[in-house]
């Protein structure tokens, strides 16, 4: 064993593992840094810590994952993708019962700030497609539940609301390219809507992964 | 959410590395060097393994004087028939698993 760099920065590495790692497994923490001393080649050594850090960085994870906060945020996340889902099928809905000051509520929050921009879409629009974004919604909301009470199936339920979202608009795609019009022009926010829901759906299979405990 | 037993290929390894020599106890560097896991693999696999009651972790005082203790890992009774269950019936003897290192 020598005191060569690598073996400086690996034990740089474990210290610094050890320090992440979560208050109830600071022993384990103890453990890999140990460890670490039986090692004589230091390459070895250094790709021993550098596993050791992503672990400790890993299990950090799991821990804030698991945090009211964390979840509470994650909650928050996919009751606000509900509420995206719904929101198509209410304008049409008030837009087709001629309930024009609902109509122009929601169309204040459109894209260009007036619902009747969106006349030539709403009426090209086939019944099933809002009623494919109600599903999707309340998958949403039933997957949020399902997280919230710690059972089982809440990242499934996610997924296919997500799939159901991708499906309706790739249909509103096409037929805001027969009617003529782009509901949201900015390719950021359409893409950042998508984007949201990935990265939402990845913490919620994170935190449900199985294995993982519960702390909070 | 319950927790159930992990059965990922690289835990399945773990086990079946334990497996070989089921009573003794083994370091984390021993393991790493059977399994062909890395060491970002191992130690979450163990610590789960430990907190799911399946594997004993101890601290053992270390042979060369002036060392720091190390953890040691041996497989509980339950295990042990988990191994078992997991390796035997898919076929899988412990020596295939091992030979497939990543």
């Amino acid at each position: 064993m020598s005191g060569g760099f690598s073996r400086v920065i690996a034990r740089a590495l474990m210290r610094h593992a050890a320090r992440i790692m979560p208050a109830r497994e600071m022993d384990w923490g103890a453990a890999m840094q140990n460890e670490l001393e039986a090692i004589a080649d230091d390459r070895v050594a250094l790709h021993w810590a550098a596993g050791c850090l992503l672990a400790g960085y890993g299990q950090r994870a799991n821990d804030m994952l698991q945090t009211w906060y964390v979840r509470l945020g994650v909650a928050g996340v996919i009751a606000l993708l509900a509420c995206r889902e719904f929101f198509a099928p209410l304008l049409i809905f008030a837009y087709r019962m001629h309930d024009l000051g609902l109509a122009h509520f929601l169309g204040l929050r459109t894209a260009g700030d007036d619902y009747r921009r969106l006349i030539p879409v709403m009426d090209a629009t086939p019944s099933w497609l809002p009623v494919l974004w109600v599903a999707a919604g309340l998958l949403f909301l039933i997957a949020l539940w399902r997280m919230l009470r710690r059972s089982e199936g809440s990242v499934l339920l996610f997924f296919l609301a997500f799939a159901l979202d991708l499906i309706g608009a790739v249909a509103a795609k096409s037929i805001e390219a027969r009617a003529g019009v782009v509901v949201t022009p900015n390719i950021l926010v359409r893409a950042g809507g998508e984007i949201l829901m990935l990265s939402t759906g990845f913490l919620l299979w994170r935190m449900t992964r199985k294995g993982v405990r519960p702390v909070s | 959410m319950a927790r159930t037993p992990n059965r990922s290929r690289q835990t399945r390894r773990l086990l079946a590395a334990m497996l070989e020599q089921p009573l003794a106890w083994r370091y984390g560097y021993e393991l790493l060097k059977l399994t062909g896991l890395k060491s970002g693999t191992l130690y979450p696999a163990l610590l789960r393994l430990c907190e799911q009651g399946l594997l004993e972790a101890q601290w053992r005082q270390a042979d060369d004087p002036g060392k720091p203790p190390r953890h040691v890992y041996r497989l509980t009774r339950a295990g042990l028939a988990f191994a078992r269950e997991q390796i035997v019936p898919a076929g899988e003897k412990a020596g295939v698993l091992l030979e497939a290192k990543a």
